[in-house]
C-alpha cells in the first residue's frame, strides 16, 4: 500500500527545492527544460497511479493528454473560453473519456489491457489527425496560457510559466497520492494483487477501475492543458501511441509504483535528451539501450533501486539476528 | 462509380493485397503469442530489417537473391534476440516484454538510420511481374497478384503443417496448454525456438514482399505494427484462424473504408476493434476455449 | 437463510452438480463431506456467483440471488474463503484485513477519507486478528509469513466482511493438528446468528461442530441429516471408506 516512507518524503522535498532554486537561475533554454520536465512528471504521475498501483498498464495515456491538449486549445480558441475554464473542460473531457476507456477495457487484463488501450488511443490520434476540425496533420497553434495579471504574474514569461508548472506537478502529486489512500487507491492495490478476492468482497470492480483511471485521465488531461499552453502549438502526434510508450519508459526508469520515482525519472530523461541529443542523433537508440538494460536488471528503476536498497539495509540487522537465532 | 463492377474488383484486389500482408506479419506474432505468452512489439522491426535487407540484397544479387536471403538473414536475427532477450523474458509478464521490445523498436529504427540513413529506398519489381494484367474488366499489377498468391501459398502450408505434421499437432497441443504439452514429453524449448524463428522469417519476407510496393524507410516498421496488433487481437491470439481472419477484416474495412468512407477511414478500424473488444475481450477466434 | 433448488451444473460430459437442493436456516452451522472431486467446491462457487448455475435456484435470505453477480452477493452479506489461499500477497496482514473490512463496509470506492485509518475498519480488523489469532501478525507482510499463518488469513478475509452467511472451503486443509483445533474453538465461538457453512475433510472437526451434515458424492447429495445419523450411516461408510477410518 502506499505511504511516504521517509526516503519518499526527503525526494520530494528535494526535487521541490532544487526545482524552485533553478528556476530562479536558469536561463531561457534551462526554463524551457524545466517546463518540459514538469509536464512529463504530470503525465508519468498519472500513469504512475494506474499502471504501478493498480496494475493497468496504458498505452493510451499520450492520447489522454493530447485529448486535454486538444480541448483546451479548441475551447480557448473557437468557443473563447478564458484559459481557466477552458482548462477545467479539457481535463473534464479527458476525464470522461478515461473512465469510458477504463469501463470498457475493465474485463481485459494483461496484455488485453495494454492492447486494448492502445486501440482506443490510436483511435483518438487517428480522429484528430483526420478531423479536418482540428487542423489535421498540421495541428493547432495559439493556445493561450493563463492571465494571471490580476495577481501581478505574467505567465508569457518562461520563469513564471516554469514556476507555474512545477505547481501543476505538485497538485498532480497531491490528487495522486490523496487518491492512493482514499478507499478506491486501496481497493486499486488490492485490485492489481486480487481482483476476485475483492470482487467476492463486494467490489464493483469495473467501477473502480473507470474511476481510478478517469482521475489519471484528468491529470493527463491537465499536463497536455499545460504541454498546449507551453509550446503553444499542438499536433496529432502528441497523441501516438510511441508518446505513451515514452511516458511508460520514464515510469520505469525511475521506478514504477512509487508515485515519487516517476518524478525523478522524468528529470532524468528530459536531461538525458537534451545532452545525448547535442552529442549524437541517435538518442532513441541510446534510450532503447538503457530501457532494456533497467528491465532486464529487474531492479525497480532509479529510484525503486534506492529504495530497495534501504530497505536491505534496514532490514539486515534482523536477518544477522535471525540467522544467529537459528 | 461504385456500381462499376471493375471498382469493386479493384478494391477487392487492394484489401487482398493489404490482407495477405499482414497475414504473413501477424501469422508469425501470434502463434509465438498463442505458445510462448511473448508479446514481441518488435515484430514490425524485423519486417522493416527484411525490407532493408531485401532492397540491399537486390543491388547486389537481384530481386530473388534479396526474397530468398532476407528471410533468412531476419530468421538469423530472430535467433540472436531468441538467445539474448527472449527466452530469458520468457516468465518476465507481458510489462517486461512489452518495455523491452519496445526498447527493441528503439534500436532498430536508430540501427537502421545508422546504416542505411534517413531517406527511402526503393526498389524494382523484379523483370518476370513486371507490368499488369488485364482480369474482370481491369487491369492489375501483377506483383500484387504475387503478393497475395504468396500470401495464399503461406497460408495453405501453414495449414498443412499445423494440421497434417508432428511438429504442427505439437505447436497445437503447445497452443492449447502448455503444460500438458510439457508433460507429453515434448521438448518445448525447441519448439519455441523453432517458431520463434519461422515467426521471424516470415515476417522478413513480408517485408521483402513490401519493398518494391512501399518505399523502405526506418519507421516502416513502427508504421505497421499497429495493424499488426490490430490484426491479432481482432482475430484472437495464438490462433491461425485469427490471424486469417484478423487480415482479411483489416484489408477490407481499410481498403473499402478509405474508398468509401473517406473522413472516418482510419476511425473504423478502431472502432470495429473497440467493438470486438467489448463484445469479445478475447478476440473473434481465439486460441483457446 | 441459504437455499439452493435442484442446482445442476456441468462443464461438458462432466456433471458436477446434479440437482442439488439444500436449505441453511439462520444460525446453522453445516459440514459438506464428499471425496475429491466430489464437486463441492463448484458448488460454493455457484452459490457465491462466481459459476453460473446450468440451471436451478439460490435464494439468499428468500431472495432470488442466482442472477446477482458476484459483488452484489457479497454486499447482502454472503462470505466465502478458499481452498487455495486468494490473499492480498503483497500487502501486510493488517492491510488484508483492513481491505477487507473497508469494502465491506462500502468505503471501496470512496474518495476522500483512508477506510484503514477509519475507527469501524480499525475496530473490525481488531476483531478479527483477534478471532482468528493474528493479533501479533498484523504488521508483517502476507509473503513473509507460514502457510498455516496465511490459512488463518484466508479465513480472517471472509470474517473481516462481517457476513451473515460464510463458507468456507476446507479451512484447515494442510495445516498441523494446533492449528485445526484453534480452528474448531475459532468456529465455536463464531456469533450464533452468523450461518456457516464448512468444506470439510476432517471427520473429527465434522462432527464437533456441525449441526447437520451433508455429503456430496458425483454431485450429488446422498445424505442430508443430523451428525449422528450420519454416523451410523452404512452407505457413508462406503462411499468413504479411506476418509473414515483415518478419521
Ligand atoms: N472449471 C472447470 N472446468 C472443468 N472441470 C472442472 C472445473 N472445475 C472443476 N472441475 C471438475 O469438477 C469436478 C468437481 O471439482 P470440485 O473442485 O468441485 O471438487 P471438490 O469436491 O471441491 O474436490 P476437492 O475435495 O478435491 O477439493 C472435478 O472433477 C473437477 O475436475
Ligand atoms: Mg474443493
Amino acid at each position: 500500500m502506499f505511504a511516504h516512507t521517509p526516503l519518499r518524503l526527503t525526494t520530494l522535498t528535494l526535487l521541490a527545492i532544487g526545482s524552485l532554486a533553478y528556476a530562479f537561475v536558469a536561463g531561457f533554454f534551462g526554463l524551457e527544460i524545466l517546463a518540459e520536465i514538469a509536464i512529463l512528471a504530470i503525465l508519468v504521475i498519472a500513469l504512475d497511479l494506474v499502471a504501478g498501483f493498480g496494475g493497468m498498464v496504458s498505452l493510451c495515456h499520450g492520447a489522454l493528454m493530447g485529448v486535454g491538449a486538444y480541448a483546451f486549445t479548441v475551447a480557448a480558441n473557437e468557443a473563447g473560453l478564458g484559459a481557466f475554464p477552458a482548462m477545467m473542460l479539457a481535463v473534464a473531457l479527458s476525464a470522461a473519456l478515461a473512465f469510458v476507456i477504463g469501463a470498457i477495457c475493465a474485463r481485459s487484463i494483461g496484455i488485453y489491457f495494454i492492447m486494448a488501450t492502445l486501440a482506443f488511443g490510436q483511435m483518438a490520434y487517428s480522429f484528430v489527425f483526420q478531423s479536418p476540425l482540428f487542423g489535421g496533420d498540421d495541428g493547432l497553434s495559439g493556445a493561450p496560457r493563463p492571465d494571471l495579471t490580476a495577481i501581478g504574474i505574467d505567465l508569457t514569461d518562461s520563469r513564471a510559466f516554469a514556476i507555474y508548472a512545477i505547481a501543476m506537478v505538485a497538485l498532480t502529486y497531491l490528487v495522486a497520492a490523496a487518491t492512493l489512500r482514499s478507499g478506491l487507491g486501496r481497493s486499486l492495490v488490492g485490485l492489481h494483487h486480487n481482483e476476485k478476492r475483492l470482487r467476492a468482497l463486494g467490489l464493483t470492480v469495473w467501477r473502480a477501475k473507470a474511476t481510478a483511471f478517469a482521475i489519471s485521465g484528468a491529470l493527463a488531461g491537465l499536463a497536455g492543458c499545460l504541454a498546449a499552453q507551453h509550446t503553444q502549438y499542438i499536433s496529432p502526434g502528441l497523441l501516438s501511441w510511441t508518446v505513451s510508450g515514452e511516458a511508460l519508459v520514464v515510469v520505469i526508469l525511475g521506478g514504477l509504483g512509487t508515485l515519487v520515482g516517476p518524478i525523478v525519472g522524468a528529470v532524468l530523461f528530459v536531461v538525458l535528451k537534451h545532452e545525448i541529443s547535442a552529442i549524437t542523433p541517435y538518442w532513441h537508440a541510446i534510450v532503447g539501450l538503457i530501457l532494456i538494460a533497467v528491465v532486464m536488471s529487474r531492479a525497480n528503476g532509479v529510484f525503486g533501486f534506492v529504495e530497495a536498497r534501504m530497505a536491505a539495509r534496514k532490514s539486515k540487522p534482523v536477518l544477522q539476528k535471525a540467522n544467529a537465532d537459528a | 462509380m461504385t456500381a462499376d463492377l471493375g471498382f469493386w474488383v479493384l478494391q477487392t484486389l487492394n484489401a487482398l493485397q493489404l490482407s495477405m500482408l499482414l497475414f504473413l506479419l501477424s501469422v508469425g506474432l501470434t502463434v509465438i503469442f498463442g505458445l510462448m505468452h511473448f508479446v514481441n512489439l518488435a515484430h514490425g522491426s524485423l519486417y522493416a530489417f527484411g525490407a532493408y535487407m531485401a532492397a540491399s540484397l537486390a543491388g547486389v544479387l537481384g530481386y530473388w537473391g534479396g526474397f530468398l536471403l532476407a528471410p533468412l538473414a531476419v530468421a538469423a536475427l530472430g535467433a540472436v534476440l531468441y538467445f539474448t532477450l527472449i527466452r530469458s523474458q520468457r516468465r518476465a509478464g507481458p510489462m517486461a516484454q512489452v518495455l523491452i521490445t519496445f526498447g527493441l523498436i528503439f534500436v532498430a529504427v536508430d540501427a537502421t538510420r545508422l546504416i542505411w540513413g534517413d531517406l527511402p529506398i526503393g526498389i524494382a519489381v523484379p523483370a518476370v511481374f513486371e507490368g499488369q494484367l488485364a482480369l474482370l474488366g481491369v487491369t492489375y499489377p501483377i506483383y500484387r497478384l504475387f503478393i497475395i498468391a504468396l500470401g495464399l501459398a503461406v497460408l495453405a502450408v501453414l495449414t498443412l503443417v499445423l494440421t497434417r505434421t508432428q511438429v504442427g499437432a505439437m505447436i497445437r497441443a503447445g497452443v492449447d496448454n502448455d503444460q500438458m504439452a510439457a508433460c507429453l514429453g515434448i521438448n518445448v524449448e525447441r519448439m519455441f525456438f523453432l517458431v520463434f524463428v519461422v515467426g521471424c522469417a516470415l515476417a522478413g519476407l513480408a517485408g521483402a514482399v513490401a519493398a518494391p510496393v512501399l518505399s523502405v524507410t526506418p519507421d516502416m516498421g513502427l508504421q505497421i505494427l499497429i495493424p499488426t496488433l490490430i490484426v491479432i487481437v481482432i482475430g484472437g491470439l495464438g490462433s491461425l484462424k485469427g490471424a486469417v481472419a484478423g487480415s482479411l477484416i483489416f484489408g477490407f474495412v481499410q481498403t473499402f473504408g478509405a474508398v468509401l468512407l473517406p473522413t472516418f477511414n482510419s476511425v473504423l478500424i478502431y472502432a470495429l476493434l473497440a467493438a470486438v473488444l467489448v463484445i469479445r475481450p478475447e478476440g473473434l477466434l481465439p486460441a483457446k476455449g | 437463510m441459504l437455499e439452493t433448488r435442484t442446482l445442476t451444473k456441468s462443464f461438458g460430459p462432466i456433471h458436477v452438480t446434479k440437482g442439488v437442493s439444500l436449505r441453511l436456516e439462520k444460525g446453522e452451522r453445516r459440514v459438506i463431506l464428499g471425496p475429491n472431486g466430489a464437486g463441492k467446491t463448484t458448488l460454493f462457487n455457484q452459490l457465491v456467483g462466481e459459476l453460473t448455475p446450468d440451471s436451478g435456484t439460490i435464494l439468499l435470505d428468500g431472495a432470488d440471488v442466482t442472477s446477482l453477480r458476484v459483488a452484489d452477493r457479497a454486499r447482502l452479506g454472503l462470505s466465502r474463503s478458499y481452498q487455495k489461499n486468494t490473499l492480498f500477497d503483497g500487502l501486510t496482514i493488517g492491510e488484508n484485513l483492513g481491505l477487507a473490512a473497508a469494502v465491506a463496509l462500502g468505503k471501496g470506492q470512496g474518495l476522500w477519507r483512508d477506510p484503514l485509518q477509519s475507527a469501524e475498519v480499525r475496530e473490525t480488523v481488531r476483531e478479527v486478528a483477534a478471532q482468528v489469532d493474528l493479533a501479533a501478525f498484523l504488521d508483517m507482510s502476507v509473503k513473509a509469513v507460514s502457510y498455516g499463518i496465511r490459512r488463518q488469513l484466508e479465513v480472517g478475509i471472509a470474517l473481516a466482511t462481517r457476513p451473515k452467511v460464510i463458507l468456507m472451503d476446507e479451512p484447515t486443509s494442510g495445516v498441523g493438528p494446533e492449528m485445526s483445533k484453534g480452528f474448531h474453538r475459532l468456529l465455536k465461538a463464531l456469533p450464533r446468528d452468523l450461518t456457516v457453512l464448512i468444506i470439510e475433510h476432517d471427520m473429527d472437526l465434522a462432527f464437533d461442530v456441525a449441526d447437520t451434515i451433508t455429503v456430496l458424492n458425483y454431485g450429488e447429495v446422498v445424505f442430508d441429516g443430523l451428525p449422528e445419523a450420519a454416523r451410523q450411516s452404512q452407505m457413508l461408510k462406503d462411499i468413504y471408506l479411506g476418509a473414515w477410518e483415518d478419521a
